[in-house]
């Protein structure tokens, strides 16, 4: 601790040797820290480092018992079986997708499930109090019948958090609290947090960015692979050590394509900016323009809410909000409204989601075919047998392994079923492939296999647009990529330069 | 396009000779089968239940007469189903139509000929009518089709002021009650036995010229033999009278429903709707043109169904014609293994599912069961089919 200050805060919860295996992995090791009241602590670290895994055990939501180590709160032992019994110990997580009725009131959504009761019925004089207490308490100015859908989304948050203070709280726990918040927003938020502080309430904050984290936190614990890399205070470490921590040593020797190859523009993006669907104002994504060449792997990469997911979206026509921006195909200015028009321009979109992308309930043949089936003429009789055939050489060609081409689709892995959504678009031709998050969820002996998919084809002349919160993979396949901040380009890093460290330290450093 | 991916694939030079085992479609419809054997039960007792009488030929020609009006209406059912929309309207739709038929021909004096074609037409005009409501502007197609069943009884009362129009011309009742006679009606029923053997055979040919069906006789002889069974059963019930007119149409519009959803990219694209609504979004298919088509689809059904029902009672009856046929045509469709939640379902099985409910209903009067317990039978049986259906779906995803 820095030297000027004599007295170390009271530790308010303690843990001990914390390991928690999921089926195959293990998501924390020996995890042993302790956070002080009237502290901020941030913890750092990329996606798959232990993060939520040690908070969520801190919020009781991974039972006391399906974990290994101990866990004290101020001093005594504590063991929460569940999110209530921890809540009720005074640990308050507010989620990174926070928990809302957007048609109910501020009143209800604050005593959602804990209604103060009169005669067995809600009390609803008794609500608007508690909820008019709450909100005084935490400064917020806003009316306790307000729907709170109505609200924006950083008061919402806000109210969120009033409502987990309004229980005693000792632990506040914010997920990523920045992610879908403007700058002012933000700010506004981390106000309201150092007055908790004030009050010795102990603040965990998780948050990849590291402006906001070094604006903020008291200290910086840093994790990786599960393990604690560091534990610092704020004030004695540098942005590019933390950034170190976070990655690791790299040995970074992946052998990239040589340039100059075949270099002629497949598409360009100009002047992309797109807007949230529900708040037209708000851009989500400002004055952005890359281009990707024949044959080329590039990487989108930034954080959540860093804007790359909306770009991948609205260039294929299937952003739900407004968009403006030019896009021009092999040099020629195009208009994409609906998926349609891309699929016809040669562009096919692998989901995020694969729920989204995939007909779980029908077969592998019937998945591979969906887009081929939307084009031309509906009355045009299906050629069963040439799709069976072209459908049967791609399941070899991708190694697709399913019992059969008539498999429902949601029995196949998560890296089969990537693979089906591949072949959906190989079976129309398509030119250039929007990937979204494209090995989420997928093990890593798959996740091999599938890069080589993607390096093959792109050797063939496909071009791909990689949208990934995964650094290690994007350095790994990509020939360039361009890191997003809060909706713009950061950089760009190609060659030697495109390294995890790079691309991670591009993406935090706002 | 296919050509294309074909030879894409063979560009990229894939040696697949070796998988062919995987390429022989299994038995899809498992489903079908196993209610098939639910109705071979069903009429094995009533056989033993009524002396023999309910598997007569006479019987069965009844039988399949009683069910074709609910089975026009399950096959629209099928299709709407698919994409997870119900039409709560096809009772009251039918109504209406058979209200304008009798309108034209009784009241107005116009030939049959052009009744029909206003009264098809007519029907399409409401599947329009609907398919914007559901489509365009987006109304949940149970509210849409909830309203339809309201107002399009309405229209009908108000059309006819409650009173039955009949007698329709006879050129019009006999094609709903006559039969195509004996001779002819064998001859069409080994013609389409051919024609459905030389398209499934045809389907093969190609399939074994891309390399795909290595055992050319043994899924011939898969095809074939229940084509064969269906065949012989059909000659057998002609053999005396002939086919019903009406069974005929039935026979005609299944196939081209079938034809419809498993053979053209529309069909596919409905099922892909059904299936997934967002993948089908994302892979490039049209939603709301799909779903205005659906609608469009189901009113050319409600003029043929509107027709027939019209035309086998020889009258409209605005207050009650096709009085909970709604409620009859998806509980066929379901039964059949339509499901709910879209994506899946045949035209056959809803076929089946009509055959079966029209089974309980005329072996049970065969019995002299009372109307009240036939309708405890029905829903039972209705609850049994759609547990079945959920169950068969409960696993993890």
């Amino acid at each position: 601790m820095a030297s000027d200050e004599a007295f170390v805060p009271r530790p308010v919860i303690v843990t001990a040797a914390l390991t928690k295996t999921f089926p195959g992995v293990k998501a924390i090791s020996d995890v042993s820290i302790s956070i002080r009241a009237g502290e901020v602590t941030a913890i750092l670290g990329q996606n798959g480092a232990g993060k939520s895994t040690l908070i969520q055990i801190l919020a009781g939501i991974h039972p006391s018992g399906s974990y290994s180590g101990e866990l004290q709160m101020e001093g005594k032992p504590f063991a929460p079986i569940n999110a209530e019994e921890a809540e009720l110990a005074g640990v308050a997580l507010v989620p990174q997708e926070i928990n809302i009725v957007p048609e109910m009131t501020v009143a209800e959504n604050i005593c959602l499930n804990a209604e103060p009761t009169r005669w067995g019925l809600i009390d609803v004089g008794a609500r608007k109090a508690k909820a008019f207490a709450a909100l005084c308490e935490f400064e917020l100015d806003i009316d306790a019948d307000t729907q709170m859908g109505f609200l924006d989304l950083a008061t919402q948050q806000l109210v969120v958090i009033a409502r987990a203070l309004a229980k005693n709280v000792k632990l506040l726990i914010l997920d990523e609290p920045t992610a879908a918040l403007t700058e002012n927003e933000a700010l506004r938020l981390f106000d309201r947090v150092r007055k908790l502080k004030a009050q010795g309430v102990a603040t965990i904050f998780v948050s990849h960015r590291l402006g906001e984290v070094f604006s903020i936190a008291d200290r910086i614990v840093v994790m990786r692979d599960g393990r604690i890399h560091g534990d610092h205070a704020a004030s004695g470490v540098s942005r590019m050590d933390v950034v170190t921590e976070m990655v690791g040593e790299v040995t970074d020797n992946t052998p990239r394509r040589l340039e100059g190859n075949v270099q002629e523009p497949q598409l360009e993006v100009r002047n992309l900016t797109v807007f949230d669907p529900v708040d037209a104002r708000r851009a989500r994504v400002e004055d952005f323009s890359f281009l990707v060449r024949r044959g080329e792997v590039l990487g989108l990469f930034g954080l959540l809410g860093a804007g790359c997911t909306e770009v991948g979206l609205s260039i294929y026509g299937a952003w739900r909000g407004r968009s403006t921006g030019d896009i021009l195909i092999e040099g020629r200015k195009v208009s994409i409204a609906r998926p349609q028009e891309a699929i016809e321009l040669g562009l096919g979109l692998l989901a995020q989601d694969r729920r989204d992308g995939l007909i779980g309930d029908q077969s592998v043949f019937d998945n591979m075919m969906v887009a081929a089936n939307a084009r031309g003429h509906p009355l045009r009789s299906v050629d069963r047998a040439a799709q069976r055939r072209s459908a049967a050489d791609l399941m070899t060609m991708l190694n697709i392994k399913a019992k059969s081409l008539d498999a429902e689709t949601r029995t196949l892995s998560g890296g089969n079923q990537q693979k089906v959504q591949i072949a959906r678009w190989l079976v129309i031709d398509a030119r250039i492939l929007i990937l979204l998050d494209p090995t989420r969820g997928v093990d890593v002996g798959a996740r091999t296999e599938i890069h080589k998919v993607w390096l093959d084809l792109s050797k063939r002349g496909r071009s791909f647009v990689i949208v990934s919160s995964d650094a290690d993979e994007l350095a790994e396949v990509c020939d360039r990529a361009i890191v997003m901040r809060k909706g713009q380009k950061a950089g760009e890093l190609s060659g030697e330069n495109l390294t995890e460290r790079a691309l991670v330290r591009l993406a935090t450093d706002g | 396009m296919a050509d294309k991916s074909v030879t894409m694939n063979s560009e990229l030079n894939t040696n697949s000779r070796s998988r062919l085992d995987i390429l022989t479609s299994s038995m899809r419809a498992p489903r079908d089968s196993m209610l098939l054997l639910v109705l071979a039960a069903v009429w094995l007792f009533f056989y033993f239940a009524t002396n023999g009488t309910f598997l007569t030929q006479r019987n069965l020609l009844l039988l399949a007469l009683q069910t074709s009006i609910v089975s026009l209406a399950a096959i629209n059912a099928v299709t709407l189903i698919v994409t997870r929309n119900f039409d709560l309207s096809v009772g009251s739709a039918v109504a209406l139509v058979g209200v304008i038929l009798a309108l034209l021909t009784v009241k107005y004096d116009y030939g049959a000929v052009i009744g029909v074609i206003a009264a098809i037409a007519a029907g399409v005009v409401m599947g329009v009518w609907q398919g914007l409501w559901v489509a365009r502007i987006g109304v949940s197609s149970f509210i849409v089709t909830l309203a339809g069943m309201l107002y399009f009884r309405g229209l009908s009362m108000i059309a006819t002021n409650g009173a039955t129009i009949a007698p329709l011309p006879d050129s019009l009742t006999d094609l709903a009650t006559g039969f195509l006679p004996r001779g002819p009606s064998i001859a069409v029923i080994v013609l389409a036995f051919l024609g459905y053997l030389l398209f499934r055979l045809q389907d093969l040919l190609r399939a074994r010229s891309l390399g795909l069906a290595p055992q050319l006789s043994s899924d011939l002889a898969r095809i074939g033999a229940p084509a064969v069974m269906a065949a012989l059963l059909c000659i057998w019930l002609a053999s005396n009278q002939g086919i019903p007119y009406l069974v005929l149409l039935v026979a005609i519009c299944a196939t081209a429903a079938e034809v419809l959803m498993r053979r053209t990219r529309f069909g596919a694209r409905l099922y892909a709707i059904g299936g997934n609504p967002e993948a089908a979004r994302l892979s490039g298919i049209d939603l709301k043109r799909m779903i205005f088509w659906n609608f469009v689809i189901a009113g050319f059904g409600y003029g043929v169904t509107g027709v027939a029902l019209t035309a086998r009672v020889s009258g409209a009856i605005g207050g009650t014609a096709g009085l909970f046929l709604e409620l009859d045509a998806i509980a066929a469709a379901i039964i059949g293994g339509t499901s709910l939640s879209g994506g899946r379902g045949r035209v056959l099985g809803a076929l089946l599912g009509a055959l079966l409910m029209g089974s309980l209903n005329n072996g049970m009067s065969l019995m002299n069961v009372p109307i009240f317990y036939q309708n405890t039978a029905r829903g039972a049986v209705l609850l049994l089919a759609v547990a079945i259906d959920h169950l068969s779906r409960t696993r993890p995803v």
